[in-house]
C-alpha cells in the first residue's frame, strides 16, 4: 500500500510541469481545468493500485470523462464523450491520473502533429522541428519530463515514429491486445492504443495495465493482461532478424551507424543475428495509404453536423448542412484522405486499388510469418529514416510526409507488436531503433528492449 | 493516375464534402500525386489466391449479411413515448406555442 497522500502530491507536481511546458502546445486541456481535475483525481485515486499516483497524458482521440475529446479537430470542438475508453478506465482503476488531453494530428492523420486544428505541437529539444505524429503531443510531454508516461494511438506508426523523434520509448501492441473501445475510429482494422514511457519499464507497466480482454470490443483478444518480463542478464537464445529492405543504400549514414552500434550490442548480449528478407516491404506505404483512407472515409462519415460537434448554421437543406459542416469542420489532410478513400472504394476503382491493397496486405503479413517460421524471434530495424524534420518541411508534399512512416506501417498492416527505443542522437536529435515481435509475444520484445536499453548509449551521438 | 477537377468534385459529392473553388487546383494536384504513388502496388501481379488479411482474434468471424426486420435490439415503438401504426407521435407545434403564451 502506497502513501495515501502521494497521488495528490504527484497530481500537483504533474499539473505544474505540464503548465510549465505550455510552449510545446502539447497539452490541449486549459491549465485551470487540468489543475482542478488532477486534484480531484489525486484525492480519489486508490492507494492499492499498481500505477497509484502515476500521471498519464492521454491523446485527444481517446475518450475520457474528465476532459473534452476533440481528436485535434474543429468538427469535434468542445465534444464531451458520455463514456470513457476501456484503456482509460483500466488506468484509473490501477490508481493512475489522467493528466490532460494531448495534441495530435486531426483524427490521427499525420506524421508531424502539424495537422491539428489547435496549432502544431513543438519538438521538446528544438522548437523549429516537429515532435512526430500523430501522437506528437503525448510524446513531447513525456520527453519533456512533464509526465512519466502517455497514451497514444497507432494506425500507421503514430506512437513509434514520435517516440523515435523525441528520444523516448513507444510501444504498439499486437492488434487485439488492448481494447479499442473508446478510441475514436480512423482505420478500424489498423487502429490500436499504444503507450509512451521515458523508460522501457514505465511504458511496459502502463501497457500491462491497459491490456487484456474487453467484452465491449469484439476485436480484443480474450487473453489475460500482459505479464511483465524480468530484466534479462543476456539475450542468449534469441534470434534477431535484420531485414535488408529496412537498410536501403540511401539510408541516412548516421541512422545506419546508430543501428550498427545497436546490432553490435545485441550480439554482445548473446543474441544470434541473422539477415532476412521481407520482399514486399516497398509496397507497404502505398498499401497503407489505400486501406487507411478507405476505412477513414467510412468511419468519418458520421461527422455530419447532426450528431456530434458544431454545425454550419446557414444550411437550407440537410445535404447542404452535411457538406458545409464537413467541408468547414475537417482540415486539409483529413479532407484529402476522405477523398482518396472514397475514390479507391468507388465503382470502377475498387478492384484496382482497394482489392489489390488487401491482397498486398496479405503478402506483407505472410512475409513476416515466413521469417518467424524460420526461427527468428524478433526483427530489429531503424524506426525512422531520419531524425525529426523541420516544421513545414513536408506540409506541401503529402507523399513526402507519408514516406516518413516507411519503416513503421508494416507492423500495423500485419497486426504485429512493435516498439521504438532510443539508440543514439544525430547532432543532438534523437533517433530510435525498432523491435518487431510475433503476435502476442510482447513479453519477448520487451525483454530484448530491457537488455538493449541498458547497454546502448541512447543519449550519445551516433 | 491523374484526376481532373470534375472527378474531384464528383468524389467530393459522394463523400458529402464541400470543396471550394480556391482549393480545387491544389487538391486535384495532390490527389493525383497520391493516386500515382499508391498505384505502384499494381506492379505486382495480382494473386487471386491471396485471401484478404484480417487481424485480430480468430474467433472474430464475419456475420452473414442478412436483413433483419429491425436493425435495433428492440423495435422503434420502444424508443418513443408514443407510437402508432408505424409512426412516432410527436407533439403538435401549436401545443408549445400555447404554453409560451
Amino acid at each position: 500500500m502506497s502513501d495515501p497522500g502521494e497521488a495528490l502530491a504527484n497530481a500537483k507536481a504533474a499539473a505544474d510541469r505540464i503548465v510549465k511546458a505550455k510552449r510545446l502546445n502539447a497539452c490541449l486541456t486549459p491549465p485551470k481545468e487540468l489543475r482542478q481535475s488532477l486534484q480531484k483525481q489525486g484525492q480519489a485515486a486508490h492507494p492499492s493500485g499498481v500505477l497509484y499516483g502515476m500521471p498519464v497524458a492521454v491523446k485527444d482521440n481517446i475518450c475520457t470523462l474528465e476532459f473534452t475529446t476533440t481528436c485535434g479537430s474543429k468538427i469535434l470542438a468542445g465534444y464531451r464523450s458520455p463514456y470513457e475508453a476501456t484503456a482509460v478506465a483500466k488506468l484509473k482503476a490501477a490508481g493512475a491520473l489522467v493528466a490532460g488531453k494531448t495534441n495530435c494530428d486531426e483524427f490521427g492523420m499525420g506524421s508531424s502533429t502539424e495537422h491539428s486544428a489547435y496549432g502544431r505541437a513543438l519538438h521538446p529539444f528544438d522548437k523549429t522541428r516537429v515532435p512526430g505524429g500523430s501522437s506528437g503531443g503525448s510524446a513531447a510531454l513525456v520527453a519533456a519530463g512533464a509526465v512519466p508516461a502517455g497514451l497514444g494511438s497507432e494506425t500507421g506508426g503514430s506512437v513509434r515514429q514520435p517516440a523515435s523523434f523525441c528520444g523516448i520509448v513507444g510501444i504498439k501492441p499486437t492488434y487485439g491486445r488492448v481494447s479499442r473501445y473508446g478510441l475514436v475510429a480512423f482505420g478500424s482494422s489498423l487502429d490500436q492504443i499504444g503507450v509512451f514511457g521515458r523508460s522501457v519499464h514505465d511504458a511496459a507497466r502502463v501497457l500491462s495495465v491497459i491490456s487484456g480482454r474487453d467484452p465491449r470490443d469484439s476485436t480484443c483478444e480474450a487473453r489475460d493482461p500482459l505479464r511483465l518480463p524480468t530484466v534479462p542478464e543476456s539475450l542468449q537464445g534469441f534470434v534477431i532478424g535484420i531485414a535488408k529492405e529496412y537498410f536501403p543504400p540511401d539510408l541516412d549514414p548516421a541512422v545506419r551507424r546508430a543501428c550498427d552500434r545497436a546490432i553490435r550490442v545485441l550480439k554482445e548480449l548473446g543474441a544470434a543475428v541473422r539477415e532476412v528478407s521481407l520482399p514486399h516491404t516497398q509496397y507497404a506505404v502505398p498499401t497503407y495509404y489505400i486501406i487507411a483512407p478507405a476505412e477513414a472515409s467510412s468511419n468519418l462519415a458520421r461527422y455530419d453536423g447532426a450528431r456530434y460537434g458544431p454545425r454550419y448554421d446557414g444550411a437550407l437543406d440537410l445535404r447542404t448542412l452535411y457538406r458545409t459542416t464537413r467541408g468547414e469542420g475537417f482540415g486539409p489532410e483529413v479532407r484529402r484522405r476522405i477523398l482518396v478513400g472514397t475514390y479507391v472504394l468507388s465503382s470502377g476503382y475498387y478492384d484496382a486499388y482497394y482489392r489489390r491493397a488487401q491482397q498486398m496486405r496479405a503478402l506483407i503479413a505472410q512475409d513476416f510469418r515466413n521469417v518467424f517460421d524460420r526461427g527468428v524471434d524478433l526483427l530489429f530495424t531503424p524506426t525512422t529514416p531520419t531524425p525529426a524534420f523541420k516544421a513545414g518541411e513536408k506540409l506541401a508534399d503529402p507523399v513526402a510526409m507519408y514516406l516518413s512512416d516507411i519503416f513503421v506501417v508494416t507492423a500495423n498492416l500485419a497486426g504485429l507488436p512493435a516498439m521504438s527505443l532510443p539508440i543514439g542522437r544525430i547532432k543532438g536529435l534523437p533517433i530510435g531503433g525498432q523491435l518487431i515481435g510475433q503476435a502476442f509475444l510482447e513479453d519477448e520484445m520487451i525483454e530484448a528492449a530491457y537488455a538493449l536499453e541498458r547497454m546502448v548509449p541512447g543519449a550519445e551521438d551516433a | 493516375m491523374s484526376v481532373t477537377h470534375e472527378e474531384v468534385l464528383t468524389i467530393a459529392r459522394l463523400a458529402e464534402l464541400d470543396v471550394d473553388e480556391a482549393t480545387l487546383p491544389v487538391l486535384t494536384e495532390q490527389m493525383s500525386r497520391i493516386l500515382e504513388f499508391v498505384a505502384q502496388i499494381g506492379a505486382v501481379p495480382a494473386s487471386e489466391s491471396a485471401k484478404p488479411f484480417v487481424p485480430g482474434p480468430d474467433a472474430v468471424r464475419f456475420r452473414p449479411d442478412e436483413v433483419k426486420p429491425w436493425p435495433l435490439a428492440f423495435g422503434p415503438d420502444k424508443l418513443a413515448p408514443a407510437f402508432r401504426g408505424g409512426f412516432f407521435l410527436v407533439p403538435r407545434l401549436g401545443q408549445f406555442e400555447e404554453e409560451d403564451q
